[in-house]
């Protein structure tokens, strides 16, 4: 079945990106090409749905990606038509156009000159400026794009999509520490989200792992990443992502339990108890496989996991199970 | 109190669907289809208690009017029979039984249920008694925070299909 039209197509699998920029062409012709602000126009063709725009804006997406530029010039052209040309969204995805066909870097660099001309008119243009930032870290300038974010930031510090991007860019930069601090930030803004809980959790643990970590910064770093899976989970039911997190790092932290000096008073980042630690792996094993069984049998109403997570926790159990034996 | 009462059996039919998940998708068809029934059977009852309603006040006045031209001395305003009015009251909780036995299911009310759900079944588990997918159904609506539409890298992601593209080609060639 072919992905709907509505939802952004950033995440999904270049098959389900295929199979949804070839319904591009079908779409194009079911829906009219001029679009008029006359009223006499407006009253004969009746009213004009806004889902419309939202089908045209992912379809350039998912066709640059799949190297449809044809669709993706017709898209934007239907879009510049009912929108104008200084529309600040239909100018971001003309960069867009212009970032996807863009051959080596002196055309990228041109792009780039453009954004700046546009955000030095207007300074507020948040679309541009975020394209701007994707662009300075596509071409590999990251710490350019990591100032350019706090700037953004700085003025908007309620968009939690771009405290999301700043956490990614540190992290890819091995600053966990900050990238840490960008994905709390996500957390103040949208608490419920059980998915940057578990990010978070994964945060810590990756911090914590790191080479060349001190032992205290070790074990607060793996107290935070316990509590974060657990949270994960306790807003979601049977979350994956959250239980193979729990499994991982309540499983490190038994392995290294016996080593393990407590000298951290500080209680805020106390590790739980061995005991409590045990349960929770129990716990985890235990959701895990039963997600992974229903899975394999494909059970109805259990099939919204993707397979790679799937297997990803049958590897885990696994893992587990041979420790055992041995 | 009238809609605890209706919507009682249906809590009941739908534990008793979840009990038995496959045949979940045979019972949606089946439930649309005896709703309808149920519905269509209840308007009917209603538009006779209507009409029998009707006929009977037009008969009452026929006969009140020439009562009146005959004795002169007015009979007392008559309500209507028992029957109709039992007919109705019935046709309209049979109408609501039909249209609540073709609602969609119910959602969960719970955070944690309801994220588990989306988790757990993807879209499958919202959709309406035909088996469509809810308009505003979305996923988990907090993905874009680690999708970041607007900072989409779309070099990189031209070049990741590029390669798959190539990867398939290369698997059917063999």
């Amino acid at each position: 079945m072919a992905p709907p039209i509505l939802h952004s197509p950033v995440q999904l699998s270049p098959a389900a990106a295929l199979a949804l920029s070839q319904q591009a062409p079908a779409f194009l012709r079911s829906s009219s090409s001029t679009v008029s602000s006359s009223p006499l126009s407006t009253l004969l063709s009746g009213p004009e749905k806004s889902e419309q725009w939202l089908q045209y804006e992912n379809l350039i997406v998912s066709c640059l990606r799949t190297g449809d530029d044809q669709a993706a010039h017709q898209c934007l052209r239907r879009l510049v038509a009912r929108f104008g040309d200084d529309n600040e969204r239909v100018q971001a995805l003309r960069g867009l156009v212009k970032e996807a066909e863009a051959q080596g870097n002196g055309a990228l660099e041109e792009v780039l000159k453009e954004y700046n001309q546009i955000l030095d008119e207007n300074d507020t243009n948040i679309p541009i400026a975020k394209r701007r930032i994707a662009l300075l870290r596509s071409m590999g300038r990251l710490s350019d794009a990591a100032s350019a974010l706090v700037q953004l930031l700085d003025f908007s510090p309620t968009d939690a999509e771009a405290w999301s991007e700043l956490s990614d860019i540190y992290l890819s930069q091995g600053l966990y520490p900050q990238a840490i601090y960008a994905i709390e930030e996500v957390l103040v803004l949208a608490p419920n989200a059980w998915n940057i809980h578990a990010r978070l959790g994964e945060l810590q643990y990756m911090a914590a792992t790191a080479p060349g970590v001190a032992n205290g910064l070790y074990q607060k770093y793996m107290a935070e990443a316990v509590k974060r899976f657990a949270r994960s989970v306790e807003l979601c039911d049977d979350y994956l992502r959250g239980y193979y997190g729990l499994k991982l790092v309540s499983k490190r932290l038994l392995n290294d339990g016996a080593k393990a000096t407590r000298q951290t008073d500080d209680s805020e980042f106390a590790l739980p108890g061995t005991s409590t630690l045990e349960r929770l792996n129990e716990l985890a094993t235990a959701r895990l496989s039963e997600i992974v069984r229903h899975s394999a049998a494909s059970d109805r109403g259990w099939r919204g996991y993707s397979e790679a997570e799937v297997a990803a926790a049958r590897a885990l159990l696994a893992d587990d199970a041979s420790a055992i034996e041995r | 109190m009238v809609i605890c009462i209706l919507a009682s059996p249906i809590i009941v039919i739908r534990s008793f669907g979840a009990s038995r998940p496959q045949a979940q998708e045979a019972s949606n068809t089946a439930m649309t289809l005896l709703s309808k029934t149920i519905t269509a059977f209840g308007s009917l009852l209603l538009a006779h208690a209507c009409y029998s309603a009707r006929e009977h006040t037009a008969l009452q006045s026929i006969r009140a009017a020439t009562a009146a031209t005959l004795t002169s001395s007015s009979t007392a305003a008559t309500s209507l029979p028992v029957d109709i009015i039992i007919e109705t009251i019935i046709s309209t909780f049979i109408i609501l039984l039909g249209l609540v036995l073709g609602t969609r299911p119910l959602r969960p009310l719970e955070w944690r249920v309801w994220a588990g759900k989306i988790e757990r079944e993807g879209e499958e588990g919202f959709t309406d008694n035909a088996g469509a997918v809810d308009k505003d159904y979305m996923g988990n609506p907090f993905s874009v925070l680690e999708s970041r539409p607007n900072f989409v890298d779309i070099r990189k992601q031209r070049k990741e299909f590029a390669e798959w593209v190539q990867k398939g080609d290369g698997k059917q060639g063999q």
